[in-house]
């Protein structure tokens, strides 16, 4: 698992990609119109051999050290989904720079999913 | 890794086939009879006597189930993961599954109240389009030209509505079944029928 690290006068701070998914997570599930998070198909067996697989957002990290997350969502029936995901990416990226003040690159949206309440 | 997934099962298909093949060819031939049965009968004496070479076969099995199993997933993940419309906005990337626009598609059953059941097949051909495979079996005797119409222009008004996509949505429908009243009917009666039975009601008491 990778981690997200910056250098203070005192020591080192160190973010962990699950504290990027949770918060991710978090930030998705308050927008209206989301019903959930949906687990990627890394279930499973695979889960059990590679720890990343228990969270379905992925963090990808790149070498200027800004982040991607891939969000795989349920969208709640009747709401209108472009507008939902502009929703979700725009709070994403405001929690994520406000409690971790990480650089956010992009956050990829994926709706596998539509349900009622 | 999808080769290699697709390489693993040829590998361990082939060798299957190639052992069923020799196993076939050896006892077809009896100048191989005897090598075969005293061959496997060596290595079933040597399975029988040894303990470890037993565990060994045994974590081998699993090893290979777990192994299938987890190249199924990412087989199958892969594949369901090309099925979708993508588009970008100033954040980045929002991809819709195919299986999403499914799931909103069946829930215009409810709307609808002469249809039963709606089996939708969503496809996005190469030119952009959308193209949506509607199977209906319908309640009753309605107007079909009427209410095939109105369940096209709904379920385009629905996609373009959820989704805000430009792009040109076909709309197939086949009606595989027609419910009619009676038959309504009949399988009303039949089911209660078999709710009101009492199990051995026939027989009374001596």
């Amino acid at each position: 698992m990778q981690s997200d690290e910056s250098r203070t006068d005192i020591g080192l701070i160190r973010i962990h990609d699950k504290v990027i998914s949770s918060i991710s997570s978090l930030a998705a599930t308050e927008i209206e119109g989301v019903k959930g998070i949906r687990r990627g198909y890394r279930t499973g067996f695979i889960s059990i051999l590679d720890k990343k697989g228990i969270s379905a957002i992925k963090v990808i990290k790149d070498k200027n050290g800004e982040i991607t997350v891939q969000i795989p969502l349920i969208i709640k029936y009747g709401y209108n989904i472009p507008e939902v995901a502009a929703r979700v990416q725009e709070n994403v990226r405001n929690n994520l720079e406000k409690m971790a003040g990480l650089i956010v690159k992009d956050i990829n949206i994926s709706v596998q999913g539509i349900e009622k309440d | 890794m999808r080769t290699l997934g697709i390489l693993f099962y040829t590998v361990i298909l082939t060798l299957i086939g190639l052992g069923l093949i020799f196993l076939a060819l050896g006892l077809s031939f009896e100048g191989f009879q005897t090598f075969s049965t005293a061959y496997v009968n060596t290595i079933f004496t040597y399975l029988e006597t040894n303990i470890y070479a037993r565990i060994t076969i045994f974590l081998a099995g699993l090893l290979l189930i777990l192994l299938t199993v987890s190249f199924a997933q990412l087989i199958i993940g892969r594949f369901q993961r090309e099925k979708n419309i993508a588009f970008n906005t100033a954040s980045g990337e929002v991809t819709i599954a195919l299986s999403a626009i499914e799931d909103l598609i069946r829930r215009l059953v409810n709307i609808i109240p002469e249809i039963k059941e709606l089996r939708p097949d969503v496809r996005v051909t190469k030119k952009g389009s959308l193209i949506v495979d509607l199977r209906v079996v319908l309640k009753s005797e309605a107007n079909l030209p009427e209410l095939t119409m109105r369940l096209q222009d709904i379920t385009r008004a629905k996609i373009q509505d959820v989704l805000g996509i430009e792009e040109q949505i076909i709309i197939k429908i086949h009606v595989a079944k027609i419910i009619s009243d009676e038959e309504k009917d009949r399988r009303r009666k039949e089911t209660e029928g078999e709710h009101s039975a009492i199990p051995f009601g026939r027989y009374s008491k001596m």
